[in-house]
């Protein structure tokens, strides 16, 4: 009874989503990496699936998957703030605490469908440009699988602002200027591993000799950073959605 | 043993919804004060009053959209704040100005709904039908005009088959055929479904025209709550009666239980019966008293509620 309530509200979600076009901006970032992945030339070495990982995972960890998690969010959000959609939903037999999480689940499943298609991008560049075999499967999925762990405490931060700010641009605004600093953190051996927005792009870069078969991250900075900060954003999210006037 | 007696009461006033002390503060100062609302089962109550007197501040703190500063809600014998989503399912709501996603079509706004209170995807042509929103309900809403909104958003309100429903400004934006409809519709739910319904509105015409029981709001404070029949007696006028010697007259008038005042020489009392003015004609004219006339003064029910309502600016 009560799972199910909550799926009845996350399909409505659905449908809420599903005339809007969230759907392209989907479909961005992966179609944009093919472009790295094509071009990247190594004169006279084969195309590993090492390299093209590397090269088609900077822009997309960088920049896109962290924007990715700010835009779907303002987005998810926008069309409750715009016309009276917050009164409308809350004052339906629903609790404040699965609207929140099935929003949630809706940016972090939007996420997820973003990284298989940049997977399904990579392997489709692997075939074209006939990397060698055999595709290293457990690289290639936790690569994507670690970029969208590191990607939930940046969702639910920015659900956590989209929810309170009227504003779409507001939240946006902030979320760029996060990931901004990016660029040069990502390179620091010192403060890569502790800021938030710099994860995704380090789970998903493979780790030269020791990234085989584990997460890219070191396990101590995913856990207390990763899963750290998504606890501190959710509940703080939740609480903030909670007291709400509506 | 003293609770299930005072439920038992309750069960038999078939109250719906009850407010005790009810509190709304903004930054110290109050925009719902101390409210005592008493809403019966299958009554139309119209809560009146004037632009920013607290009447969608009640109905959110209703609808726990915001939580009261103080004071206790009770609907359908339950508690709000413990109950609230059993409240919730039999509660059909709209809340200022209507709520909508103006990227669906109708028919998807109401299937967002439908989907969370779980009833027969049939209800979606009927609620339509009963808006007269047929034959528009594949448009993108943003593209509606105020009107069809506000229709939709009755529908919606009617969707989940609500035992009560909570409308706030609803015939706001409508054309006057449209506020005829609204209105037709708003009486016969009670009549035929038995729906419990709270309507609010600034204009006295409108609740006179379709409210049994009136609340009267101003300044965040409840001054008045009463039937509308009672209200429209109250309302009902004055008596004047020019007569030879006043002053006496009023004292003579007093004596035989009739309660006036002196005003621009006349004697002033409030509306009675045919027969109460026979005798006391009779009892003046007994006594030497020349009666020149008996004026029947009608006040307005708009003047009435002007004069209630302005009451605390006097
Ligand atoms: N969020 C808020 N912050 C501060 N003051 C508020 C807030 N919401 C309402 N008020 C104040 O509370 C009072 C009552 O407002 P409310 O919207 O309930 O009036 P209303 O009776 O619905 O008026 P109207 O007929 O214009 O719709 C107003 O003085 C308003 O300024
Ligand atoms: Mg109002």
């Amino acid at each position: 009874m009560s799972m199910g309530s909550f799926w009845r509200i996350c399909a409505s979600e659905r449908l809420k989503m599903s005339k809007s076009y969230i759907w392209l901006l989907v479909i961005l970032s992966p179609a944009i990496a093919i472009l790295p992945g094509a071009l990247s030339i190594r004169d006279g070495e084969e195309v590993t699936w090492g390299l093209l990982l590397s090269v088609m995972s900077v822009v997309h960890g960088l920049l896109f998957l962290p924007v990715l998690s700010g835009i779907f969010a303002a987005l998810i959000c926008r069309y409750e703030h715009q016309d009276g959609g917050w009164k409308l939903l809350l004052s339906l037999p629903v609790t404040r605490m699965k609207v929140y999480l099935s929003k949630y689940v809706m940016i972090i499943a939007l996420l997820g469908v973003v990284q298989l298609l940049f997977l399904v991008c990579l392997l489709g560049m692997g075939w074209i440009r006939d990397a060698a075999a055999p595709v290293p499967w457990s690289i290639l999925l936790f690569s994507v699988f670690g970029g969208w762990i590191a990607c939930l405490p940046l969702a639910a931060l920015q659900l956590a602002v989209s929810q309170g700010w009227s504003s779409f641009g507001a939240p946006l605004a902030l979320n760029v200027s996060l990931t901004i600093p990016n660029i040069l953190i990502a390179n620091s051996a010192t403060y890569g591993p502790y800021y938030p927005w710099v994860q995704p792009s380090l789970a998903m870069t493979p780790n030269g000799q020791d990234g085989f078969g584990a997460f890219n991250l070191p396990l101590d900075s995913l856990m207390i950073v990763v899963l750290g900060s998504l606890i501190v954003f959710l509940v703080a999210g939740l609480f903030f959605f909670w007291r709400k006037a509506v | 043993m003293l609770n299930t007696e005072v439920k038992n009461m309750k069960d038999m006033k078939n109250t719906v919804i009850e407010t005790k002390d009810l509190w709304k503060k903004y930054r110290g100062r109050a925009a719902v004060e101390n409210l005592n609302l008493n809403i019966s089962k299958g009554e139309i109550y119209g809560f009146l009053g004037p632009n920013g007197a607290g009447k969608t501040t009640t109905i959110r703190m209703l609808l726990g959209l915001i939580t009261p500063t103080s004071g206790s809600i009770e609907i359908f014998g339950q508690d709000l704040r413990k109950n609230k989503l059993q409240i919730l399912r039999k509660i059909g709501s709209l809340v200022e100005s209507p709520s909508y996603y103006g990227h669906l079509s109708a028919v998807d706004n109401l299937e967002v709904i439908r989907r969370i209170l779980d009833v027969s995807k049939s209800r979606i042509p009927e609620v339509l039908d009963i808006v007269s929103l047929t034959g528009e309900e594949k448009r993108p809403v943003k593209g509606f005009s105020l009107g069809m909104k506000q229709r939709l958003g009755i529908a919606a309100a009617l969707l989940g088959s609500p035992e009560l429903l909570i409308l706030d400004e609803p015939t706001n934006g409508l054309d006057p055929s449209g506020i005829q409809e609204i209105r037709s519709l708003i009486k016969r739910l009670p009549l035929e479904q038995g729906i419990t319904v709270l309507v609010s509105s600034h204009l006295l015409s409108e609740i006179e025209q379709m409210a049994d029981t009136v609340g009267i709001i101003r300044q965040g404070q409840l001054i008045y709550q009463d039937t509308i029949t009672n209200l429209q007696q109250q309302a009902a006028g004055e008596m004047r009666l020019h007569v030879s010697d006043p002053i006496v007259a009023l004292n003579l008038a007093g004596h035989c239980g009739y309660d006036g005042a002196l005003r621009e020489d006349k004697l002033i009392f409030s509306r009675m019966n045919d027969a109460r003015v026979a005798l006391l004609v009779k009892e003046l004219v007994e006594n030497g008293h020349s009666v020149y006339r008996v004026e029947e003064h009608r006040q307005s029910l708009e003047d009435f509620f002007l004069q209630v309502i302005g009451g605390g600016e006097a």
